[in-house]
């Protein structure tokens, strides 16, 4: 008959059951709290080395350098601890040294949220740069900052961490929205005399947010637009495009962040729709997603930051300059190849320092959110940064470039850059 | 006329798909009369095992394939000793919620060490298509339609003249009949197990070679697979060509001349209507439980 309840080998069975099942929990968000305290203070020592004297200044800074949105954490991580030296290095922000409390949240909100608690807690920092990043992370933080009179610069995308301003009053980022890389695109589409456009975006909040705004501004430019959307995890994506065929758009504009933006190509390619402009948007900046099409990508543009044309821009263009400073300065540093995401964290940790300044080493939130107001224009990496009361992204237009794919990395789009 | 061509090109693309993965939801319950959730897992690490094997070191693609296979097979023997043989009494329950847990693991595993990255492999005869009435079939997608026939057709008369085949079904229906006559209920469920997991390394680097593979890509073609094998009726090999077919293609018509934003939907609707209507498929016979 039957052994006792608890059999060694059921309870092995067991065992090995929970094991699995944690160890893909741990895995989906490892916890690294610890870790995250030990490099701060890493950081903090690198501070104290700088010529600057006086009591530091605490930038506190969330960033998922495990978990899903690793691979974006990692370089938002490094292109602030780079921004943070090279202001120590220069004599520190109004005479102090800058020290960063970092935490890793893995992706994970709730975890975000303690994490943000005992910024403003324990650590006391003065102001915070980096939600995390992921826009649902920044977007739970922004109300906990605010309350406590934070600074917080996001590095994350969503338009809503920022939106409205007058209910976000100590809340900034540092990254484009998409309105203003969708309104870049229609203006080159009117330059390029693109009137009909097929677009696909995907069904995440990203798609979802770019559906509604270029529907909103594209009877404006003149331009009809047909959409049809598609599941982030699709590997076809014929049935949209064969709809979309039927009005014979001039231009294809697909808007995701995952490796559907190759299927896209490759689809299109395959449909013979290659007359047409085949685009995507700058969740598909990555240069992976267009070297995978192979063949069906060369011709494909992409409407993003100029970072990745930066060694082809105009001498004319002022961001040149600055972004060749940065990449080199990142590239000697880490040996990786710099991009858009290191950049927004870097341009966040310049903003806030010129905004200190700018307040003459006030550090409560309100004060430093119509110091970053007042600022004017400043040209950060990713683009001209010009802050008001009504905006709190910052970036325009004339930082968004539409690039072209030549088979093996992006060169400047003819018409891509008219103002 | 030629959008519908078109829109079932899509259809029979995304259908073989389906149909592969349904195919190792079968072969497992054959064997094992357990549902196998791991193998859509088994089919995105297969893909991205293969792409990375090919970005890596350029060997001929015929090579890629078989080194998948071989590691799928290894990868079904591991499930085995898992989730069968720790078992004191491997109930077909158990070892259903064993591969779930098994499934996230995969998941999770090809996620911290692939970085997210996507990849992809060459089609077999390149970047081929084939024009049929206006619209266009790329050759990978008739591979894939042949690679589901072959294992189809394999599969069936393994288990209906083989000897292992034969043992295995016997033991799936009376493992302690089938035991009693020299063949082990474990050994069973290693073999069908082996042979699901070849099958989704198989799948998995057709389907590298139509769009990019990432560690996100397997959870919901399993659940669609799934779909596909509860449609065709669990354990049929015929039901499950059919069902993988019948909801590859209904998503696309769906998507065409309905909605592309609820395609999806599409295979979990079909889920439904079968478990309430017809919940043994349309394929297999009803199973009659002698007391």
């Amino acid at each position: 008959m039957e052994t006792g309840r608890f059999s060694p080998r059921r309870l092995l069975a067991l065992a090995l059951l929970l094991a699995t099942a944690t160890f893909a929990l741990a895995a989906c968000g490892s916890d690294d709290d610890d870790a995250g305290s030990a490099t701060a203070a890493g950081g903090s020592t690198a501070a104290a080395d700088g010529a600057a004297g006086g009591d530091p200044i605490k930038i506190g800074s969330l960033f998922s350098v495990t978990g899903p949105p690793a691979v974006v954490g990692d370089k938002m991580r490094k292109g602030l601890q780079l921004a943070v030296d090279e202001l120590n290095a220069a004599g520190g922000v109004e005479g102090r040294p800058l020290e960063v409390v970092f935490y890793d949240p893995a992706g994970d909100t709730n975890k975000a949220v303690d994490q943000t608690r005992r910024l403003i807690g324990r650590d006391d920092v003065d102001v915070v740069v980096g939600g995390g990043s992921q826009s649902g992370i920044a977007l739970a933080m922004q109300p906990l900052l605010q309350r406590a009179d934070k600074l917080f610069m996001a590095t994350e995308g969503a338009r809503e961490i920022v939106q409205p301003a007058d209910e976000r009053a100590t809340t900034f980022k540092s990254t484009f929205n998409d309105t203003v890389v969708l309104q870049r695109t229609a203006d080159f589409w009117r330059a390029r005399g693109v009137r009909g456009v097929g677009f696909l975006p995907d069904t995440s909040g990203f798609g979802e947010s770019a559906k509604a705004e270029l529907e909103g501004l594209a009877p404006d430019a003149g331009i009809a637009v047909e959409s049809e959307s598609f599941d982030p995890t699709a590997t076809n994506l014929t049935p949209q495009l064969t709809n979309l065929r039927r009005a014979s758009p001039q231009a294809y504009l697909a808007w995701t962040t995952t490796p559907a933006a190759t299927t896209f190509l490759k689809n299109a390619q395959q449909l013979g729709l290659g007359r047409s402009l085949l685009q995507l948007g700058f969740g598909s900046a990555d240069p992976a997603f267009f070297a995978q099409a192979g063949a069906a990508a060369r011709g494909a543009l992409l409407s993003a930051g100029k970072l990745p044309i930066y060694d082809r821009l105009p001498d004319s263009d002022p961001q040149k300059a600055t972004i060749a400073r940065f990449v080199e300065a990142y590239e000697a540093r880490y040996d990786e190849p710099a991009n858009v995401f290191a950049a927004q964290a870097y341009d966040g940790v310049q903003l806030v320092a010129q905004a200190i300044r700018a307040a003459g080493g006030d550090l409560s939130g309100r004060t430093l959110a119509s110091a970053l107001e007042g600022l004017g224009s400043y040209q950060g990496v990713n683009g001209d940064f010009r802050y008001t009361a009504e905006d709190h992204s910052g970036l325009g237009v004339d930082a968004v470039a539409v690039s072209e794919w030549d088979g093996r990395r992006f060169v400047p789009a003819r018409d891509g850059l008219t103002e | 006329m030629t959008d519908f061509l078109q829109l079932t090109f899509s259809g029979l693309t995304t259908g073989a798909a389906y149909a592969l993965v349904a195919l190792g939801f079968a072969i497992v319950f054959r064997g094992t009369r357990a549902i196998n959730f791991a193998q859509g897992e088994y089919v995105m690490l297969a893909g991205v095992t293969a792409g990375a094997l090919h970005q890596w070191a350029h060997p001929p693609l015929a090579v890629v394939v078989l080194a998948v296979v071989l590691m799928g097979a290894l990868c079904g023997v591991a499930t085995e000793v898992v989730c069968v043989r720790f078992t004191r009494r491997p109930d077909p329950n158990t070892i259903t919620l064993a591969t779930i847990g098994l499934g996230v693991a995969i998941k999770a595993v090809v996620l911290l060490a692939t970085d997210r990255q996507a990849y992809t492999l060459p089609g077999f005869s390149g970047d081929a298509t084939l024009h049929v009435g206006g619209a266009v079939l790329e050759a990978q997608a008739l591979w894939n339609c042949a690679l589901v026939a072959v294992a189809a057709g394999a599969l069936a008369a393994f288990l209906r003249w083989a000897p292992l085949g034969v043992a295995l079904r016997a033991s799936a229906d009376d493992g302690e009949m089938a035991a009693a006559s020299g063949f082990s209920r474990n050994g069973a469920a290693a073999w069908s197990f082996a042979l699901a997991g070849a099958l989704a390394a198989a799948a998995g680097a057709g389907l590298a070679a139509v769009s990019p593979v990432n560690y996100d890509f397997g959870t919901l073609l399993g659940l669609k697979g799934f779909a596909a094998a509860m449609l065709g009726g669990l354990g049929s090999m015929p039901g499950a060509v059919a069902g993988g077919f019948a909801i590859g293609l209904t998503e696309a018509w769906f998507a065409g001349y309905v909605s592309s934003t609820y395609a999806d939907v599409v295979a979990f609707g079909v889920l439904l209507i079968v478990l309430f209507t017809r919940p043994t498929g349309l394929f297999a016979a009803v199973r009659v439980e002698r007391v």
